[in-house]
């Protein structure tokens, strides 16, 4: 009965989460510009949606700010996470607090301290103001995915390297990056996601010509909205879908590995973080 | 790997989280010639209401997901582990589509002729309300969209995930043995729960409710799409700022002084509810 | 036989955020010498490790290697490797990919690189794991790839830092006799860290006992145990009654209210000075044929022996004997004046 009542609320609420989405869903298929009543089947609005030059312009700004932001940001942040962790207690607090601020800030006050920024630097909106600003605020992740991986590394690993021969630099390819590629591969994700998936940070950052597709369909919500956004929408949940079941997929080999090597220690887990 | 290595970063924080936030601070208290001037406080005064309702709205929405998003990271963290990894990518799916157009869906559902709407009139409920309840002044729909109501919805929506997902992380964390513990020393399972799960469960809790309420009580699209401008919260009047007609950035600064100012203070004060258990916190994902 | 001296520390200082962890160290260490450095935890032991191994740098003072000074020598040029206390072995690597990480940065050829492998498993007994995840190993396991991964390297020294601390007791003996025979076969010098008083004595040529990051003595096991040089040595090499005492002259030491004759002498006339008498060495007699009586208060069942505390007026013994006495009866306690340890009395043993 206990249990008949928690599947219940399960449902309940993931019907709430996703019966908006699947009705934006549905209605793109829908033969006419009513967003509630059905018309009947049709693919009009793909092609239309693959017409609107403003659109797919937006759509490559979104991808290469987030391509851009995620590469610059996981590089950032794991050449940060190493010297954070070799840091003594008090450098180390200062700078995890200082890299929370983003995490803890909201969007609206990150993206209006941005703009004045990039208005007293005189950088004139475009691509790199919304690089620098999306890097900024993905960087933090980045960071806080590494740092766990590094605490988990026996803490010799790095001058057990260096004490059968090898140089710094080759430790670090060899033993301390394949070790925390874990975490970096998934702050690399968060931070691609993050970016794409933003609107108001880019919103104070953008410039009439680089608009990425958040801004864009704000501008498109306020006038008159076409079903072209549906389509749209669809698009993105099904390729966000497919992204999240890889990595899902990706995930439950590492933890198949890790449960096949300690079959009897190990008790079964989660989301490994 | 030295310290060293953490210097580029310690730089690019100086220029894009320091220096911006000192930006604010001094354009706060400068008028447009430059001057000091405690001014740009002083005319905030008028938008006194505006703050109180974009807290009360925050913070209903932050009471909302709470109670919803508690039980549900309970009973997520009580599913067989196979599950518990589908339920989460479940709840992750929705928060990396595009902000904006998980807004949008709830337009149509909520509008007037929107889904609901369509929904009642046609199982007659319109008719039955008109019939008992307004007679002379006949309705064809329930005002939904473009309320308070409508826009703590939104927030729910928009941020759930976000309350669901540290406190779940917190809870499969629990060591089991102590809630064995607890039972062995005569803990009935109601007195399990309220003594020993959910005060562990609080940094989790607590990272939930920062992770809702200050999103929540700056949005300024939530309100504008779901709240049709009727319903201007802080993050509307900064946007009208910085972007709008209005454009002062000085009064812009000061709002967003006095708003992080004031996040801050309630923050401080959630806290002392956390035993300030370190740099993990529930803030990973 | 004269061996020459391999490894030299000159006054090795080190300090750790103002705190000095090291205050002084010297120490000359021979070829194929199998050298122990003992002590309580904190007392510098790993440390010293740490810096022959080039993992840290002494605030002051020299590391010489065959007379070479090796101070500023990054560790990855250093004829040394070292078993680190966790085993440290990469878990992204198989067993043999582990052992064979340090050859492949040598650039050695593969032909090379798997017969030096397969030599080296067979040398710990682990022939057959070469594929298997070190994360899979036992603990004893996992050790073994340790010592091997840092073999294959061919050191001049060895440094092992707590290796056994993790095993459990059946295994740690083991392993033991198996480092000291890899040891004698292969005639590599080894410095062992370690703060367990019975493996130190078991396998050292030498051992250096240290505390508070000083050198307290130096000596084979036999000289440490049987003339441990103050009330400290004595204390952490088994167990012992400390008592104070004072020098009455050479060959004359008054303790608990008596005077006892012994074998040291120079330490001056009215001198006060540590008394150290070995549990074991006490002898249980009728009371009447003592010059201590005493009455049991405990007895613990050991193994081998019983230990008893015997408490007599100024003092509470703790003896070992294969025969026990009943709690509360009435004995007598002789020394053999040999058996009676003068020690000065000093800072650092307080």
């Amino acid at each position: 009965m206990k249990r008949f009542f928690q599947q219940f609320y399960l449902l309940l609420l993931f019907l709430f989460l996703y019966a908006p989405i699947f009705t934006l869903m549905l209605f793109s298929f829908n033969a006419d510009k009513s967003r509630v009543i059905w018309h009947g089947f049709t693919l009009d609005w793909y092609a239309e949606l693959f017409r609107d030059s403003t659109i797919i312009h937006s759509l490559y700004v979104t991808l290469i700010v987030a391509f851009a932001s995620a590469l610059l940001s996981t590089l950032l942040g794991t050449v940060a996470a190493l010297g954070i962790h070799c840091m003594r207690r008090r450098t180390k607090g200062v700078y995890l607090t200082v890299n929370s601020i983003p995490m803890s800030t909201s969007d609206t006050i990150m993206g209006v301290t941005f703009m004045l920024l990039f208005a007293m630097l005189m950088l004139e909106k475009g691509y790199l103001t919304l690089i620098l600003a999306h890097t900024t605020f993905s960087v933090p992740y980045v960071v806080l995915n590494v740092m766990p991986k590094l605490r988990q590394l026996d803490k010799n690993a790095y001058e057990a390297a260096l004490d059968l021969g090898a140089t710094p630099s080759q430790a670090l390819q060899k033993v301390i990056l394949p070790e925390i590629m874990p975490g970096i591969v998934t702050g690399a994700i968060m931070a691609f996601t993050l970016s794409v998936d933003d609107f108001v940070v880019s919103y104070f950052t953008a410039g009439t010509t680089s608009q990425p597709l958040s801004v864009v369909i704000y501008s498109m919500t306020r006038r008159r909205i076409s079903p072209k956004i549906n389509a749209l929408s669809t698009l993105l949940f099904l390729a966000v879908l497919i992204l999240l079941v890889i990595i899902n997929f990706r995930q439950s080999r590492d933890e198949s590995h890790k449960n096949a090597q300690k079959p009897k220690y190990q008790p079964l887990k989660g989301v490994e973080n | 790997m030295k310290k060293y290595m953490a210097y580029p970063y310690g730089v690019w924080m100086l220029i894009f989280i320091i220096a911006p936030i000192l930006l604010v601070v001094y354009y706060a208290f400068t008028d447009k010639s430059g001057a000091l001037t405690l001014g740009n406080f002083t005319s905030m005064l008028s938008y006194t209401s505006i703050f109180g309702r974009s807290f009360l709205l925050a913070f209903a929405a932050t009471v909302v997901c709470l109670l919803l998003g508690y039980p549900l990271a309970y009973i997520m963290s009580k599913q067989p582990p196979r599950w518990q990894n589908f339920y989460m990518m479940l709840i992750m799916l929705p928060m990396w589509m595009n902000f904006l157009l998980r807004t949008y869906a709830w337009m149509s559902i909520l509008e007037n002729n929107g889904f609901i709407n369509q929904f009642l009139q046609n199982i007659g409920v319109i008719r039955l309300l008109n019939t008992l309840l307004r007679p002379e002044a006949p309705i064809e729909y329930l005002p939904l969209i473009n309320t308070g109501g409508a826009v703590v919805l939104g927030m729910v929506y928009n941020f759930l995930p976000f309350m669901v997902l540290p406190i779940y992380n917190v809870l499969i964390k629990i060591d089991k043995k102590l809630i064995e513990a607890a039972q062995d020393l005569g803990a009935p399972s109601g007195a399990v729960f309220r003594k020993v799960i959910f005060p562990l469960s609080m940094p989790g809790v607590i990272a939930g409710i920062t992770m809702v309420f200050v999103p929540a009580v700056s949005t300024f699209v939530i309100s504008k799409t779901l709240g049709g401008g009727k319903e201007m919260l802080i993050g509307d009047l900064i946007d009208l700022q910085f972007m709008g007609n209005a454009y002062n950035p000085q009064l812009g600064s000061a709002i967003a002084l006095v708003m992080m100012a004031l996040v801050f203070l309630c923050m401080l004060i959630m806290n002392r509810f956390d035993d300030g258990s370190g740099e993990e916190g529930g803030l990973l994902l | 036989m004269e061996k020459k001296c391999l490894i030299e520390l000159k006054c090795i200082e080190k300090e750790f955020d103002g705190e000095q962890v090291l205050k002084g160290i010297s120490l000359s260490i021979r070829n194929r010498e199998f050298v122990t450095l003992l002590g309580p935890s904190g007392c510098g032991k790993t440390t010293t490790l740490r810096i022959i191994g080039g993992f840290e740098s002494p605030t002051s003072g020299d590391v010489l290697f065959e007379g070479r000074r090796l101070n500023d020598i990054p560790p990855y040029k250093r004829e040394i490797n070292t078993v680190f206390q966790r085993y440290a072995l990469f878990p992204h690597l198989d067993v043999a990919e582990n052992i064979a990480f340090g050859l492949r940065l040598r650039k050695l050829g593969e032909q090379e690189i798997q017969t030096k492998v397969r030599t080296m498993l067979e040398l710990v007994g682990l022939r057959g794991f070469e594929r298997r995840k070190v994360t899979s190993l036992s603990g004893g396991q996992q050790q073994r790839v340790a010592i091997a991964r840092a073999l294959v390297m061919q050191p001049r020294v060895l440094l092992l830092d707590e290796p056994l601390g993790a095993l459990d007791l059946k295994l740690r003996k083991d392993m033991q006799l198996e480092l000291k025979k890899i040891q004698q076969s292969t005639g590599i010098t080894f410095i062992y860290v370690t703060h367990d008083q019975e493996e130190a004595l078991t396998m050292s040529d030498t051992v250096v006992v240290m505390n508070h990051g000083i050198i307290q003595q130096i000596g084979s096991p036999t000289d440490i145990y049987n003339e441990p040089v103050n009330a400290f040595v004595a204390d952490f090499i088994g167990e012992s009654n400390i008592l104070d005492g004072v020098m009455v002259r050479d060959e004359l030491v008054r303790f608990c209210g008596r005077s006892f004759e012994c074998v040291d002498k120079g330490f001056g006339e009215q001198t006060p000075v540590d008394v150290v008498i070995r549990p074991e060495d006490i002898k249980l007699t009728f009371p009447g044929d003592a010059l201590l009586q005493g009455v049991v208060e405990s007895i613990v069942f050991k193994g081998v022996h019983y230990e008893m505390m015997i408490r007599t007026e100024h003092f509470t013994f703790m003896v070992h004997s294969t025969l026990a006495e009943p709690v509360g009866k009435t004995v007598g306690l002789s020394v053999v004046p040999f058996h009676i340890h003068i020690m000065h009395k000093t800072e650092a043993a307080q």
